[in-house]
């Protein structure tokens, strides 16, 4: 596991999202990456039950259920600010027996599927985001394998990042900030996951059942 | 007896019981009384016999009662020996046993199940025979007879048409302990045929499920695959049933010499390896909420293991591609210890020897290979090859830290080794001048001069004498073999034209024109022998 960065693509001006991610592509495969199958990164929403909610009248949290194709055998469940779990792919059936207290906010299942590179130590994945049947942006994700230590390969990642999305090039992520010398874990990619998600989804500005 | 012992014991004590005597009249006269004690003595020790004798006389009895009932034995104690061996369990009036490896984790489908039923058909009339046993086994029709896998490989590929048609020789029934009754050994090659089965089964199907480069042909009972090009390795199972029929038929012309007994042994083993996976405590005992399967793969969700990590975890290979790995390497060690004798037997200079480990793996074995002139030994020891025989190539390290790989082609070895042969015996010149005080000009592994070899490259040697007098060159090759030319001084050399360059007479004691020896005839039984003697017979005595 290493230090992932995942960050979005705007789309260019006149093109659509499929020819976004073409002219990506092609990019990385002049630039010498070897095609390696296909990934899939998905999010569904829970929010707690109105019957759990104490006498004050909380806010219900929400709870997000995510699957990384890179983990097949796992399920990582994180709260937004809170802590991210991962486990067995038994979870999801284990939400199934909570349905009383976590209720599936309809609709909200998003996720991003696309091509898998490999150019030498560096993983790229560029995928497209898709709410349903509509493609809403393009999610881009550069892994650097040999380190697990975000302060000390940022810089390499960032390169390699202006190499090929020049002017698009994304700051730090914040789970960087939050845990400079501490070793990178697949919980953190997946909050970077759930960010970007949260952050197309207001994007569109669609309004969504059960989102708060 | 016993009960006359105790009264009197009790009586000593008087706590319980007295001796009263008996009021009696007056004594009669004094010479009776010893007769009459006499007389009562006698009267009560015959009756205290008559007891112990017909005590004695019962348990005589009961002793030989005994020893008749042994020979007839009772279908309980029977059934009791058989429960020793055998799991048995009482299904409405039939008693059924499980002869499978279930319980001892194998997965496999058959039921195994075989039927105890009394053996009633003896005539009481008659003697009953000596083997006669009350209980006998009904085991199922599919597991009669004995069967084996064997495991062979040839050199060319059969026709289609002989596909599925093995010769299967009768083994031999193995001798069964003396003394174990006739249903152990029934059920035992019952459940030995079982076993086969399902190794040829699960052989089978990875056969037909596994992709590899050259498909697996599975035809009725044999299994045909080829781990080299030219080379054909058949796995069959042979079940030869009990039936009178195929007893007479079987008149085998086919030896068993090419079934290799260490693969079918290895079989065996591998599928009981695979048995003890599915119990072992890596398995079990594992949480009630969790998946059957390896202890950390319960681990690959909860830490996110990415694919690589769970490929590790997860052995993919089957029975299949363990056996043909492993039949290649025997092949490859068989192949290769051929062609080094067929050297070493061909070759009589210089010596090849062959020091084989015999510690090795299953995939993997090791021959330290020495090429030595005979007599010479310590001076030239210079070619020592390991080889590391692996499964598909032969891995060499030259004792000057080269490594090679070499192929599963014989004739790559055999070529390499002629190679390291010859320049050998230019390594000798080199250790030998050293010995005799000879100076050596040049020394080349690889010459670029001369014909070219088809196996390697032709080294080359240039020595001097002591006083500088001589000069021998020796050029070796694997295919051209040995030319040697001595170098003489100028003033032995008759057929020199005289020049006017050179005025002094001191440079005529330079070498001059080279001469070649012939080698043929020279004297000595081998080449370094030969060279020695050269030498010294151009090294002046200095007596």
């Amino acid at each position: 596991m290493g230090v992932t960065c995942v960050s979005q693509m705007p789309v260019a001006e006149g093109k659509s999202v499929q020819q976004t991610v073409e002219l990506l592509t092609r990019k990385l495969e002049m630039l010498g990456a070897e095609k390696q199958g296909t990934f899939c990164v998905d999010c569904e929403t829970y929010h707690t039950a109105a019957s759990t909610l104490g006498s004050q009248g909380q806010a219900g949290k929400l709870m997000y259920v995510m699957h990384n194709s890179e983990y097949p055998l796992s399920c990582f469940a994180l709260f937004e600010n809170g802590p991210c779990l991962a486990a067995d792919t038994n979870f999801d059936v284990l939400m199934v027996k909570l349905k009383g207290f976590f209720q599936s906010a309809k609709a909200s299942k998003i996720e991003t599927r696309g091509t898998r590179y490999q150019y030498c130590d560096f993983l790229v994945k560029v995928g497209t985001v898709t709410m349903g049947p509509s493609a809403r942006g393009i999610s881009v994700e550069v892994e650097y394998g040999p380190c697990v230590v975000a302060s000390d390969c940022w810089s390499l990642l960032l390169e390699f990042l202006q190499s090929f999305l020049g002017s698009h090039t994304p700051g730090a992520p914040a789970v960087f900030g939050n845990r400079h010398d501490a070793v990178y874990s697949p919980a953190d990619t997946m909050v970077q996951y759930m960010e970007l998600f949260n952050k197309i989804r207001k994007q569109q500005q669609v309004p969504v059942a059960g989102i708060r | 007896m016993c009960v006359l012992y105790d009264v009197l014991s009790i009586v000593r004590d008087k706590k319980f019981m007295t001796l009263d005597p008996v009021s009696q009249d007056a004594l009669p006269p004094k010479q009776n009384p010893q007769t009459l004690q006499l007389i009562s003595k006698k009267k009560s020790l015959a009756g205290a016999a008559q007891i112990l004798l017909k005590g004695a006389e019962r348990l005589a009895k009961s002793v030989t009662e005994n020893q008749e009932n042994k020979l007839q034995r009772d279908f309980n104690s029977e059934l009791l020996r058989l429960r020793q061996h055998w799991k048995l369990r009482k299904v409405g009036d039939k008693i059924l046993g499980d002869l499978s490896y279930r319980s001892a984790g194998s997965l496999f489908p058959h039921h195994g199940t075989f039927e105890v039923i009394k053996n009633t058909d003896i005539d009481l009339d008659k003697k009953i025979p000596e083997d006669y046993c009350p209980l006998d086994v009904q085991i199922p029709s599919d597991l009669e007879g004995s069967a084996y896998i064997k495991v062979s490989i040839q050199k060319q590929a059969p026709d289609i048409g002989d596909l599925g048609t093995v010769n299967l020789f009768k083994r031999p029934l193995p001798k069964s302990k003396p003394g174990s009754p006739h249903w152990q050994t029934k059920l035992e090659a019952a459940q030995n045929v079982l076993l086969c089965k399902e190794i040829f089964a699960q052989l089978s199907r990875e056969a037909v499920q596994i992709k590899s480069q050259i498909p697996h042909i599975v035809v009725k009972n044999q299994i045909i695959s080829q781990p080299f090009p030219s080379l054909q390795l058949s796995i069959s199972l042979c079940h030869s049933s009990n039936d009178k029929k195929s007893q007479k038929s079987a008149t085998e012309k086919q030896s068993p010499e090419d079934h290799l007994y260490v693969l079918e042994h290895n079989l065996h083993l591998l599928i009981r390896e695979f048995h003890k996976q599915t119990l072992s405590s890596i398995m079990m005992p594992h949480p009630a909420s969790a998946p059957f399967g390896h202890k950390r793969m319960r681990l690959s969700g909860p830490q996110a293991f990415d694919k690589n990590e769970i490929n590790s975890i997860q052995s993919s290979e089957g029975l299949l591609e363990k056996i043909i790995k492993q039949a290649k390497h025997i092949f490859l060690r068989s192949r290769t210890a051929a062609t080094i004798d067929s050297l070493a037997s061909r070759i009589e200079d210089p010596q090849i020897q062959a020091h084989w480990s015999n510690i090795n793996d299953v995939y993997e074995s090791s021959v330290k290979v020495l090429i030595t002139s005979q007599g010479y030994e310590q001076i030239c020891k210079s070619i020592q090859l390991q080889l590391n025989i692996g499964v598909e190539q032969i891995r060499v390290v030259h004792r000057d830290g080269r490594v090679i790989t070499l192929s599963h082609q014989e004739q790559e070895l055999q070529d390499f080794l002629l190679s390291q042969m010859s320049q050998h015996q230019v390594h000798a010149v080199q250790q030998l001048a050293k010995v005799m005080g000879w100076q050596v000009l040049s020394f080349s592994n690889h010459v670029g001069l001369g014909p070219i070899e088809s196996i390697g490259n032709a080294s080359a040697i240039t020595v001097a004498s002591p006083n500088g007098d001589y000069a021998i060159s020796v050029r070796n090759g694997p295919e051209s073999g040995s030319k040697i030319m001595v170098q003489f001084p100028r003033n032995q050399c008759k057929d020199i034209p005289k020049s006017d360059v050179l005025q002094d007479s001191k440079w005529n004691h330079l070498r001059g024109p080279f001469k070649e020896v012939q080698w043929n005839k020279m004297e000595g039984r081998n080449f370094v022998y030969k060279m020695e003697l050269l030498m010294s017979a151009l090294s002046p005595c200095l007596l």
